[in-house]
């Protein structure tokens, strides 16, 4: 089992509610204040263009990079983080 | 996003939102669509409109779009040749372009739009390059990835040497650029080894010189692996009618090596043609060999036969004096097998030494003198039973009856016997 950080245990470890986007895994200040200003402003929007881009990998962390410019390992964290929130509670 | 599109084919509805978006006055609402592709036409379309002005280029256009289901715009892209701009596309045709290259795409939406749009040109980057460059560079790919899986070895050890090699390899490349993928492990390998022992005579530090020493300590030894596999490829598949004294130093030999080189041998046999097409050595080697103490060599590591006409062993082994018979012996690490590995029991003997078996029957053995005992009684009081039903047929049994219970309360049990006999003659003595 890939070694996952405490944010991310966090996150997946209730309903994500009116969480703001910093609480996701891979997303800090930083990245959370670009995600803000592009209207992602809560993790449930993620969320949401996480599933409109039906939980696809590729493209949601291709959109994440062009979004707020996520690295790597950014992306994968993010992304793993709002998988397994889907898979919980979806 | 401003994107060429044919307002003849777009619903009444995307019209009209169209029409909002670039803050065009609505027609009436009765009115019919040609209303509505007309003020398209005009406000939206003006943009491109070198494109959209004659009829004759809308027909063929939707000529085009019947057969093909894109629109025929101008190619932004040289490579693009069969299919347009992936941003020029509607969302439905850029959707169907996406499941022609069998990716299933989700809602397109404005914020998915630009996703998709890459990704279609990607698939159409690839679909196009591939037909053209798609062996070259798979295997330039694949030969940089060798390259880099060997050098990383030695990046790990010396970084500046696995640099040099890594040149050394990139102009090899281009010289083996023509053969097979056979060949990339074992040039590279006798590459690497040929570097190593070049460092032999450039030590610029005492550490350097110290990790050279150990570098080529382990490149002799690979190479020793390499080599032995050459001279038994040689030995084997070259002269068939010296096949008689070889096999024997080639079976122990096979024996004796590990199969990290059976990979390898497939393509040391080509590296042994070429040595072969170079100087006539094999058959020096293969005399040599047989005339060399097979046996007693054969249980080390095998021999590593030199010969000036030989370059490649030159280079490999620079410092090595040749010996007369031409003949190299290597110490071979022991191998490390079940052999040598000790026994190791998972549990502890007990003291006694008895197994579950001898255990059982020693409890019975316990209970046989008791079931001996119950046996008998068992069959004591058969008999009595036996006794007493056959004498029931009698007249005296009612008597014999009255004088057992008689005897019962005056004698006890103990005098109870078997025959009847003996209790009438006891209750007689009443």
């Amino acid at each position: 089992m890939s070694s996952t950080s405490q944010k991310h245990k966090d996150f997946v470890a209730e309903p994500m509610g009116e969480k703001p986007v910093m609480a996701l895994a891979g997303i800090g200040e930083v990245l959370g204040k670009r995600l803000e200003e592009k209207g992602f402003d809560k993790a449930y929007v993620v969320l949401g263009q996480f599933l409109v881009l039906k939980k696809d990998e590729e493209l949601f962390r291709d959109w994440l990079k062009d979004t707020c410019g996520a690295n790597a390992k950014q992306q994968g964290d993010c992304y793993g983080c709002l998988k397994e929130w889907c898979d919980a509670f979806l | 996003m401003p994107f060429v599109e044919d307002p003849a084919h777009l619903s009444i509805a995307r019209l009209k939102s169209d029409l909002l978006a670039h803050n065009v006055a609505l027609p009436p609402a009765a009115s019919k669509k040609e209303v509505y592709v007309e003020l398209h036409l005009k406000n939206i379309d003006q943009k491109n409109a070198a494109e959209f002005s004659s009829d004759d280029e809308e027909e063929t256009r939707e000529a085009a779009r019947e057969s093909s289901g894109f629109e025929h715009s101008r190619d932004k892209d040289p490579e693009v040749t069969q299919m347009p701009d992936p941003s020029d596309l509607t969302d439905e045709y850029l959707r169907e372009a996406l499941l022609k290259h069998g990716v299933k795409a989700g809602p397109i939406v404005a914020s998915t739009r630009t996703l998709y749009e890459n990704k279609l040109r990607k698939l159409l980057l690839h679909s196009n390059g591939d037909d053209e460059l798609y062996s070259d560079s798979e295997e330039e790919q694949e030969k940089r990835d060798d390259i880099e899986s060997a050098c990383s070895v030695l990046e790990e050890q010396k970084p500046e040497e696995a640099k040099k090699i890594k040149g050394e390899n990139d102009k090899a490349d281009l010289h083996f650029h023509r053969r097979d993928y056979s060949y990339q492990q074992c040039f590279l390998l006798s590459s690497r080894l040929r570097a190593h022992p070049s460092r032999n005579e450039k030590p610029s530090s005492k550490s350097l010189s110290k990790n050279v020493t150990k570098s080529s300590e382990r490149s002799k030894s690979k190479s020793s692996h390499i080599l032995a596999g050459v001279s038994k490829a040689s030995s084997t598949g070259q002269h068939s009618g010296l096949r008689s004294g070889v096999p024997p130093a080639s079976k122990t030999v096979v024996s004796n090596d590990s199969s990290s080189f059976s990979s390898q041998t497939f393509s040391i046999t080509q590296m042994v043609q070429e040595m072969e097409s170079r100087g006539s050595l094999s058959d020096c080697t293969v005399k040599e060999l047989n005339s060399s103490r097979v046996g007693e060599h054969c249980s080390r590591s095998y021999r590593l036969p030199q010969e000036s006409g030989k370059p490649i062993l030159k280079d490999l082994f620079p410092d090595t004096k040749p010996t007369t018979t031409g003949i190299y012996v290597t110490p071979r690490r022991p191998i490390k097998g079940a052999a040598q590995r000790p026994v190791q029991y998972s549990y502890s003997y007990p003291d006694t030494l008895v197994s579950p078996v001898t255990l059982e029957r020693r409890e019975v053995e316990r209970r046989l003198v008791s079931i001996h005992i119950q046996i008998l009684f068992f069959f004591f009081v058969a008999c009595i039973l036996f006794y007493i039903y056959v004498n029931v047929q009698d007249s005296t049994v009612l008597a014999l009856l009255d004088s057992f219970s008689h005897c019962f309360d005056k004698e006890g049990w103990a005098f109870l016997q078997p025959g009847t006999e003996g209790t009438q003659a006891v209750c007689k003595q009443d």
